[in-house]
C-alpha cells in the first residue's frame, strides 16, 4: 500500500509538473485541447449547424455566445489519475498500456459530453452553467475516473481466475 | 455488484448533498478561512494582512496597495488591495465526500464524516491559500513575487492547479478509500485487488 501511494504521488506531480512545461503546453496540451472543442463542434454539427470551433473556442454564431476549453477543462489532469494510479499498481507493462488507452477514451468522451452540455447550458441559463462547470462535472469526471479504475482492477482479477482470497 | 450499487447511490445522493451544501454555505467554508487565515498572516505578514468571510467568498486584504497604475507598499499607495475568492471552488469536496461515504452505508458514518471533514478543511485551506496565490501573482504580479518567502511563479501555478483542480475531487475518493476499510465494499474490493495483484 505504501509502494502504492509513493509511486502514485510521484506520478501524479510529475505529470503535472511535465503538463505545464511551455513546451508540453505548446506541443502537445494546446492542440490536443483545440481537437478536442473540434470534435465537440463535430458532433453538434449534424444537429446544430450553427456552431463554430476556433481554436480552444466553441462559438454559436447566431447568438455569440462561446465557451473556451481551458486547463482544467480538457480532461487531462483526470487521464492524469488515472494514469497515476494504473502505472502505481503492479501488472504487466501491456495490462497498464490497454487501461490507459481505454481509460483515456473514456475519460475524454465523458469530457467531450460535458463540454457539450455546458455549450447549451450556458447559453440557458448561467447560473446552473456556472454550477455545472464548477462543482458538478468535475465530481462526475473524477467519479468516471473511479469507475474505469474498479473495472481494470475486476479485468486485472479475471485475466487470473485461479487466485482466490483467503 | 457493491461497486455498481457505491455509484448508483452516491450519484442518487449528490443532488441531496450538493443541496445541504450550498444552503449551508458559510458554515462548511469557514473552518478552512480561519485556518488559511491563521496560516498565511503567521506566514507571509508582508503579504497578507487577514482573510475575512463575507457569505460564501473571502476578502483577502493585502499589504499592497496602487497608486496611478503601480503597485506599491499599502502604506506608501493609501490604500489597500484586496482580492475577493470564491470557496466553493474548494469546499465543494464535501458535498462529494458527503455522497461517497453516505453510499457506503458504513459503521460509525458521522464519526467517519467528522474525520473527513477536518482532513477537508486542511486541503480547502491550501486550496484558499493556492487560489489567493495565483490571484496575486495576476494582479501584483512583480512586486508579489519579490516578497520574501514567495515562491517561483511555476510553483504557484503547479500548486493551484493541484490544490485547486484536483485536490477537491481527489481527496474526498482518498478518504473514502481510507475509511472503507472493514466494510463488505472494502472485502470485495480487497479481493479484486489481491487477485489483480497476484496476475503481476
Amino acid at each position: 500500500m505504501a509502494r502504492f501511494l509513493l509511486i502514485f504521488v510521484g506520478i501524479l506531480v510529475g505529470l503535472f509538473a511535465i503538463e505545464m512545461l511551455k513546451p508540453v503546453q505548446e506541443a502537445v496540451i494546446q492542440p490536443f485541447t483545440g481537437l478536442l472543442a473540434a470534435l465537440s463542434t463535430a458532433i453538434i454539427l449534424p444537429f446544430d449547424d450553427t456552431v463554430i470551433a476556433q481554436g480552444r473556442i466553441l462559438r454559436d454564431a447566431s447568438t455569440g455566445f462561446a465557451v473556451s476549453i481551458e486547463a482544467g477543462c480538457n480532461g487531462v489532469e483526470a487521464a492524469i489519475v488515472l494514469i497515476a494510479g494504473v502505472v502505481a499498481f503492479p501488472a504487466s507493462v501491456k495490462h497498464k498500456l490497454i487501461a490507459i488507452s481505454a481509460g483515456f477514451f473514456f475519460v475524454q468522451a465523458l469530457n467531450i459530453v460535458r463540454i457539450i452540455s455546458l455549450f447549451y447550458l450556458g447559453q440557458w441559463n448561467y447560473t446552473v452553467f456556472e454550477w455545472f462547470h464548477l462543482y458538478l462535472w468535475p465530481v462526475l469526471i473524477m467519479l468516471d475516473v473511479l469507475v474505469v479504475y474498479a473495472i481494470y482492477l475486476q479485468w486485472l482479477g479475471k485475466q487470473h481466475p485461479g487466485v482466490e482470497s483467503a | 455488484m457493491l461497486m455498481r450499487r457505491q455509484f448508483v447511490l452516491t450519484l442518487i445522493l449528490m443532488p441531496i448533498t450538493f443541496g445541504i451544501w450550498y444552503a449551508a454555505g458559510t458554515l462548511f467554508a469557514a473552518p478552512a478561512v480561519w485556518l488559511c487565515d491563521f496560516l498565511l498572516s503567521s506566514a507571509y505578514p508582508n503579504i497578507v494582512e487577514a482573510l475575512g468571510l463575507q457569505g460564501v467568498k473571502v476578502l483577502a486584504r493585502t499589504q499592497f496597495g496602487e497608486d496611478g497604475g503601480v503597485i506599491m507598499a499599502a502604506a506608501e499607495a493609501g490604500n489597500q488591495i484586496a482580492l475577493e475568492i470564491n470557496t466553493r471552488l474548494v469546499s465543494y469536496s464535501i458535498a462529494f465526500y458527503a455522497a461517497l461515504l453516505m453510499a457506503s452505508n458504513l459503521k460509525d458514518a458521522i464519526y467517519k464524516f467528522c474525520i473527513g471533514l477536518f482532513w477537508l478543511w486542511l486541503i480547502m485551506a491550501f486550496g484558499l491559500a493556492s487560489i489567493l496565490g495565483k490571484d496575486l501573482l495576476l494582479v501584483v504580479g512583480a512586486p508579489f513575487l519579490n516578497a520574501p518567502g514567495v515562491p517561483p511563479a511555476d510553483l504557484i501555478a503547479l500548486t493551484y492547479q493541484f490544490n485547486v483542480l484536483l485536490m477537491p475531487t481527489l481527496a474526498p475518493v482518498c478518504l473514502w478509500f481510507w475509511q472503507l476499510r472493514g466494510s463488505p465494499l472494502w472485502e470485495a474490493l480487497a479481493n479484486d485487488i489481491k487477485r489483480a495483484s497476484a496476475r503481476a
